[in-house]
């Protein structure tokens, strides 16, 4: 049987030793290097090291639930669904946790001295979208029982779902302005940061997403075990 | 007789269409429930906005949310009715998947084609306001509609299968909308007075125009999934 999600646990505990001494050293890079100080921007640019690989990692997460919902459709078996459905809640965590750190940066910098928290910025309303279509996936797989007919389902929701999103690439940037770097004649991020924060920052992208998959991999393993132990109940 | 496999394809499409028809003529129920709604809705929008004069973008939010709304409500009856009834078993022996789909998809555009143009008038008449560019007006509704019916019936095939409450419908359905009610918000803007007419608004009829396509190949693709067990 292939079905299972087996582990090369030698091979896992290196990954997981690389990871936790990976993102403990970007920490204290992200706080302690010397960076440039910007006007308005001052130190909060720090929060590029957090706010940026969260939405990286948040689009990958997407990017593997919607490919394991494939999987689901092509061969119909659990462990797919359940690979689906981790990267789906591990990304929103991302997804919530960027949005987060999205709002409150905006809300000292580009809004300084307004009181805007919530603006509509094109990236800000995908973010919020995701979120909300994840939102709704959670909610159709808690009313289907049977697991194989939830597999299929959500599977077929998540893939509708995941074919309108990228209109609102096309659609959104026509209908509002975004101060984000590279939107609308911005200056690419690649021309306006600093030296020293890029050897930050790609490190941490690396980081960041070796955390999801140790978050990921983890949360697969134990639903495996849940479904087996419970058998027909939820995962 | 041609028997070619386009003619028998479309002979079982509007074999369904039919049927569904035939169904709603005799009772009307699903049409009664949505212009029910939708009257009622619109005289709360317009009592809520009271005598005051709102902008012309409010106006066409304020009808697409009532649309939205009200199709979420009312186009879930296609596929919840055959589960409540017991066809769905006698439906798959004798059609196959994609005809049933093109059957429902027609079925559910027409339906909520013809309450998007009484809305219209509802509430174009309680808001005091008119319409200055027809034809965007008529496309936006076509293409919105169509849209709005491509979205929804694949999920509603989805929320019968899942045998709950028709609730989990718009909890499904609206997050997937926001494409086109962006697009549909700004055409019907600009078909109201002082707005910027056709010609600034081939853009948003043709993001509707894509959404649809989009929408309805996608559905076609996962339709057999959702519908064979």
């Amino acid at each position: 049987m292939t079905e299972h999600p087996h582990v090369n646990i030698k091979r896992y505990r290196l990954i997981r030793t690389i990871v936790i001494v990976w993102m403990s050293v970007i920490v204290f890079a992200a706080f302690l290097l010397n960076i440039p100080r910007i006007n308005i921007l001052e130190h909060t640019a720090r929060n590029l090291y957090f706010h940026v690989p969260m939405w990286f990692t948040m689009m990958g997460a997407v990017g593997v639930s919607a490919w394991h919902s494939v999987q689901v459709l092509r061969g119909g078996s659990i462990i797919s669904d359940i690979r689906a459905a981790q990267a789906a809640r591990v990304g929103a965590w991302f997804g919530v946790l960027g949005l987060a750190t999205g709002i409150v940066w905006a809300r000292f910098t580009w809004y300084v001295g307004s009181d805007i928290w919530w603006n509509f910025d094109p990236r800000q309303t995908m973010a919020a979208l995701q979120l909300l279509i994840y939102g709704a996936y959670f909610v159709l797989r808690s009313a289907l029982d049977d697991p194989e007919k939830r597999a299929r389902l959500s599977a077929a929701y998540n893939l509708l779902a995941f074919s309108t999103v990228p209109f609102l690439l096309y659609v959104l940037p026509r209908q509002m302005a975004s101060l984000h770097p590279g939107a609308d004649g911005n200056p690419a991020f690649s021309e306006m940061t600093d030296p020293v924060m890029k050897l930050v920052f790609y490190p941490a992208v690396i980081g960041f997403i070796g955390l999801f998959w140790l978050l990921y991999t983890q949360r697969v393993r134990m639903s495996w075990l849940a479904y087996r132990i419970q058998g027909e109940s939820k995962y | 007789m041609s028997t070619s496999p386009a003619h028998k394809w479309l002979r079982g499409m509007s074999a369904v269409f039919m049927k569904d028809l035939h169904l709603e003529l005799r009772n009307r129920y699903a049409l009664n429930v949505l212009l029910m709604f939708v009257l009622s809705s619109s005289l709360v929008v317009a009592f809520s906005v009271g005598a005051e004069s709102v902008s012309t973008r409010t106006q066409a939010a304020l009808l697409w949310i009532v649309i939205t709304f009200s199709a979420s409500l009312g186009l879930g009856r296609t596929f919840i009715a055959e589960e409540e009834r017991g066809t769905v078993l006698l439906l798959q022996l004798n059609i196959p998947g994609s005809q049933i789909f093109a059957g429902k998809l027609l079925f559910n555009t027409a339906l909520i084609l013809s309450v998007n143009i009484i809305v219209l008038f509802v509430l174009t008449f309680l808001l005091n306001t008119r319409i200055t560019d027809w034809p965007l007006m008529i496309a936006t509704m076509l293409l919105g509609s169509i849209g709005l019916a491509g979205a929804t019936t694949l999920l509603s095939a989805i929320v019968a299968r899942a045998a709950s409450s028709s609730a989990l419908l718009p909890v499904l359905l609206l997050p997937l909308l926001f494409p086109l009610l962006l697009s549909v918000v700004h055409a019907t803007q600009n078909s109201l007075p002082d707005g910027l007419g056709l010609n600034a608004s081939i853009d948003h009829l043709v993001t509707l125009f894509a959404f649809a396509g989009v929408v309805i190949s996608a559905s076609v693709l996962l339709f057999d999934y959702v519908w064979n067990d």
